[in-house]
């Protein structure tokens, strides 16, 4: 019979509204936990995908000498998709004319990830292009032209081979930002290359094999396959290793998605906890009741388990359904505002929906259930009594211990779950200390206001134990949001920063001291802002102190070989290669001294060092390098490091001297500067006078950095709205139980003759003022947050929110104020003859 | 005897010391008898109410019900003798909101484990004239039809007693009227032992023994039968 009393219970229960809230709870954390983790996994996927294409590959192997055969039919056994490059430099020949240039042979499938973009003149408007150059041809980029005096049709020779040129490669996924790949490339087919005869024994070769397959079978192979590499000759790379373009953007936005995700389901969960309360009080009288009429605890029991299971499944069930769909509309939305799609999730965002809705929803219900089945019959006549509450300690165990669980398995790091809870935990003491305190204060300032004010303050004095608690849930909810919001406002700013409108999408190279003046005239004639002239020594570090460094790796070797990162790279055996020197009296922007003083117009010779070369070579502060610049021996002492935004779109340096040091050296000078994609046309004018100097293009690859970027941006402008329906039902589920609290004393002011008015007034008040200290208290969390996870998770700046301290408590004084007084209006409206009954 | 207590007492702590709320009780009601506990308020009528119906315990003494023993029950036991023996009217009906009229009337039976519970509670709403009112929820009835609920829930499963609190203390005196005939009616069809707590000094009469109580003890006002 039991499990048809229940039934008919829940039934009812639903059709009468009941058991929104809690519904409503169950639904809104299935749904934020499912459509948050299915997008962010899918968006991951994507992003990955994405940024892969700065590789052109999912993995790269690196390799000095030719890859074992094997290795790749390994792959292709594990299905996946390869694909050679072998990048050398050469002299080009074409008529008279001869320049040193970088060539890339390229097999079939070249690029797996990503577009290769052709046009079919220099400088011209670039289109995906499919396929490598077929055989005895080559696409060549922009710069050959000027150098080379090419057209389009012309030959090249490279080594023993002549090639026709028939496009203009003008965007390769896996160019980079390598400004100082300073000869232009020649692509070929792989197939073309041993016709050659450039690669000898000895030759100064990269090849690279490009891998892209499915991410189980690339970790399959990868476990295979890195035991059998050789530190010396081979180098495995993946996008994750950080060097990619924006890479550092990318992780912080990860790991906002996964915070604020966490958040929202923290919230999510709250909403839960604060609704089964509120279910279970409202179903005292219905177990007395039941007692009374003869029903046994373990019937009870059972009715109110399988109830609460029902409701459970049928709340997930919806939940599921309706977070799919927000998914799926949120995937399209992005899909068809960034041209792009996203891949498919696996299982687990299901598993982990229904298993958040499951585990909330009956770990939290727990102990109010306890309670509820312990419900004396004698409730009937004596309608103060309760169940026996003596395992309070219980519920926040379970409480706590569920939170923790949901984290844990939401984000899949002990570390990040146990610092967030623990951080909560205490935050929630405070915080409850710092509300009473708060209460008390505001009760004596009330007695002074007028009547509507001193019942609202007597009644938050009254219900201080209860308002406490209540003020922790308004504070986290709108401590989160608030949390949520700052962080996404920061995270945005800082990505437009890097990527203003105006950024530089030009490098120019190889300007010659005397056309310097020249190139700035032509720069100011044409309105083109651009960069200071950064002056360039190719210089080798020969030794540290006395420690002389082995010279293994040349600059040619390195440029071939990497051709990802803005500057000179990482160095794996010490610097033996030449570097990209400068001189410079002021600090460059986006530099920052870490360590010891900045040069500033002092002339004892003296250099000043980039902090991640530093650390990796282990050089410090007072250190005397040792330098070698066209056979001129030189020693400076370091003395000052410099941190280094290497995402910043300007040219970067390792080593800055004084010009005190260096300036009488020959140089070159490079610059970076903005032009409109609409005046594209007027480069080859533009640098008519300049032959010697090459141009990079940059437009393509910050058009892919932009995309990145408004993807994110939308990802994270949707988990805060995520976040802020939970945070809501959070206070609408307080506001709610908390009337339940507030009805009898309504019923008896209202029977005393109190005006509708007045009681609308005093409970305004009341939420105003809880509103108004939990928004204060909130903002106060929100900011001490802020500030460790700025500094610890998302290595930004610490910046203090002043707006913040006055959204905060005004919101949240608003909101709250607004929620209360429309859960009163219900109660208000109705007769006070009505009233009287509902509580008989 | 169907109901006896020997010596049965209640004191509960306060804040100011031991409450003797009921002095020992001992008293006796056959089956089929109908009583009325009268006293002013605080006196302990619904304290005694609630002993006879398993719903508290005593501090000392017993109460027997059938010859078994209510203080060497454990809650299950008393729910189940409750389920068995006991149907309850109350003064403010104690409806469960969300169900029917229908439902509410079946809900006894059906945790006593009728199979017949649905059709027992039509008859029963019937009997009490609330046929077409059976799918109304309690707040869609006015307090009379409330309590004419209770009534119907009360007599499901036949009880062999029947407490009844205060049944018509909500009512206006018509409606009350009303109920009070309804409830001596059905009473008497199903000869069911009534046990009524009340300070309405019209409806007591109607019982065949009134009880008084005061201040915690009780003595049986002699009077004819009715």
């Amino acid at each position: 019979m039991w499990p048809k009393i229940s039934r008919r219970l829940l039934l009812q229960e639903l059709r009468r509204g009941e058991l929104t809230i809690m519904a409503l709870a169950i639904v809104l954390s299935v749904t934020a936990v499912l459509s948050l983790s299915l997008f962010s996994e899918r968006l991951q996927e994507g992003l990955l995908a994405r940024s892969s294409e700065f590789l052109a590959a999912d993995r790269v192997l690196s390799s000095r000498r030719e890859v074992n055969e094997s290795w790749l039919t390994e792959a292709h056994e594990r299905n996946l998709q390869t694909a050679r490059r072998v990048v050398f430099n050469s002299m080009a020949f074409a008529g008279d004319e001869l320049g040193l240039v970088d060539v890339k042979a390229v097999s079939e499938g070249y690029p797996l990830r990503g577009d290769l973009e052709t046009a079919a003149e220099p400088y011209g408007e670039g289109e995906v292009t499919n396929g490598v150059p077929p055989l005895g041809e080559a696409w060549v980029a922009s710069a050959l032209f000027q150098s080379l005096q090419l057209d389009i049709g012309d030959t090249i020779e490279v080594g023993d081979s002549a090639f026709r040129v028939t496009r203009v490669v003008t965007y390769e996924p896996d160019v980079g930002f390598s400004v100082f790949t300073d000869s232009p490339n020649v692509l070929i087919n792989y197939a073309d290359l041993a016709a050659t005869n450039l690669i000898q024994p000895g030759s100064r070769v990269r090849y690279n094999i490009l891998y892209a397959g499915e991410a189980d079978a690339i970790a399959g192979y990868e476990d295979w396959l890195l035991p059998q590499l050789n530190d010396d000759t081979h180098n495995w790379r993946s996008i994750d290793d950080g060097d990619a373009p924006l890479a550092r953007s990318l992780r912080r936005a990860e790991r906002f998605m996964m915070l604020a995700s966490l958040l929202g389901v923290v919230l999510a969960a709250t909403a839960v906890a604060v609704a089964a309360q509120r279910y279970c009080q409202r179903n005292y009288d219905v177990v007395a009741i039941m007692k009374t009429l003869g029903g046994s605890k373990a019937q009870i029991q059972k009715i109110f388990t399988l109830h609460l299971l029902l409701l459970t499944v049928i709340s997930i069930g919806i939940g599921l359904l309706l977070g799919w769909f927000i998914q799926w509309q949120v995937t399209e939305l992005v899909a068809a505002q960034l041209d792009t799609t996203l891949p498919a999730a696996g299982w687990r965002p299901y598993a982990l929906a229904s298993a958040t809705g499951l585990l909330s929803s009956v770990m939290f219900t727990l102990y109010p259930l306890l309670r509820l089945i312990k419900v004396p019959p004698l409730r009937v006549l004596h309608r103060q009594l309760v169940g026996a509450a003596d395992i309070r300690w219980l519920h926040w165990l379970l409480c706590g211990g569920t939170v923790y669980l949901l984290l844990v398995l939401y984000s899949q790091q002990w570390l990040l779950s146990t610092a967030l809870f623990a951080g909560g935990g205490g935050a929630a003491v405070v915080l409850l200390l710092i509300g009473r305190l708060f209460i008390g204060v505001s009760r004596k300032a009330g007695m002074q206001a007028g009547s509507a004010w001193r019942l609202a303050m007597a009644g938050l004095q009254r219900r201080a134990g209860a308002n406490s608690v209540q003020m922790i849930s308004f504070s986290t909810a709108i401590m989160l949001l608030l949390l949520v919001l700052a962080l996404r406002n920061e995270l945005l700013a800082d990505w437009q920063e890097q990527l203003p409108d105006n950024a530089p999408n030009y490098f120019i190279l190889n300007v010659a001291e005397e056309k310097v003046e020249q190139l700035q005239e032509t720069f100011a004639a044409k309105d083109i802002v651009s960069n200071d002239m950064y002056p360039i020594v190719p210089g080798r570090v020969t030794a540290i102190n006395d420690e002389v460094l082995r010279d293994e790796v040349t600059k040619e070797d390195r440029d071939a070989d990497e051709g990802e990162r803005e500057e000179e790279g990482e160095a794996r055996e010490g610097f033996g290669r030449e570097l990209s020197l400068t001189w410079r009296n002021e600090l460059p922007p986006n530099n920052v001294v870490v360590e010891g003083e900045w040069f500033g117009d002092d002339t004892t010779p003296q250099v000043s060092l980039e902090s991640q070369v530093a650390e990796r070579m282990d050089m410090k502060l007072g250190d005397e390098l040792e330098f070698n610049i066209g056979g001129e021996v030189f020693r400076v002492p370091v003395t000052s490091i410099r941190e280094v935004n290497w995402n910043s779109l300007q040219p970067n340096f390792y080593m800055i001297f004084n010009p005190a040091t260096l300036s009488d050296f020959p140089a070159t000078y490079i610059s970076s500067f903005h032009l409109d994609q609409s005046r594209k046309s007027e480069l080859n004018a533009l640098f008519k006078d300049f032959p010697q100097v090459s141009l990079l293009d940059l437009d393509a690859l910050m058009a892919q950095l932009r995309e990145v970027i408004s993807q994110v941006s939308l990802a994270i402008a949707f988990v805060l709205f995520l976040v802020i329906i939970a945070g809501t039902l959070v206070l609408v589920a307080q506001v709610q139980a908390s009337m339940e609290e507030r009805q009898q004393e309504l019923v008896i002011l209202r029977t005393l003759g109190a005006p509708a008015k007045l009681l609308r007034r005093s409970i305004t008040y009341e939420f105003l003022v809880l509103g108004g200290i939990s928004g204060l208290i909130a903002t106060l969390a929100m900011e001490l947050s802020l500030l460790i996870l700025q500094t610890q998770v998302f290595e930004m700046d610490a910046v203090w929110h002043w707006r913040f301290w006055l959204v905060g408590p005004v919101a949240g004084a608003i909101i709250v104020a607004l929620l209360g007084r429309l859960a009163c209006a219900r109660l208000i409206r109705r007769n006070t003859a009505q009233l009287i009954r509902t509580l008989a | 005897m169907l109901i006896q207590t020997t010596q049965l007492e209640k004191k509960v702590t306060t804040s100011e010391g031991e409450l003797q709320i009921l002095h020992p009780i001992n008293m006796q009601i056959a089956a089929g008898e109908t009583v009325a506990i009268v006293g002013a308020s605080g006196s302990g009528k619904s304290t005694l109410l609630s002993l006879l119906a398993g719903l508290d315990l005593s501090s000392a003494g017993d109460v027997l019900i059938d010859n078994e023993k209510l203080s060497e029950l454990d809650e299950e036991q008393r729910a189940k003798v409750r389920a068995d023996k006991i149907g309850f009217i109350f003064q403010s009906f104690l409806l469960i909101p969300s169900l029917t009229a229908l439902e509410n009337v079946m809900l006894p039976a059906e945790l006593a484990g009728h199979k017949t519970a649905e059709q027992e509670a039509r008859e029963l709403l019937a009997q009490v004239g609330l046929s077409e009112r059976l799918h109304h929820y309690p707040n869609q009835l006015s307090g009379g039809e409330q309590q004419r609920v209770a009534i119907a829930r009360a007599f499901i499963g036949t009880p062999k007693i029947l407490f009844a609190d205060e049944p018509t203390g909500n009512l206006d005196k018509k409606t009350g009227n009303t109920v009070e005939d309804l409830l001596f009616d059905m009473n008497a069809k199903s000869g069911t032992t009534l046990i009524m707590v009340t300070h309405d000094g019209e409806l007591a009469k109607r019982c065949q023994r009134i009880l008084r109580m005061d201040a915690g003890r009780l003595n049986e006002e002699q009077r004819d039968v009715a």
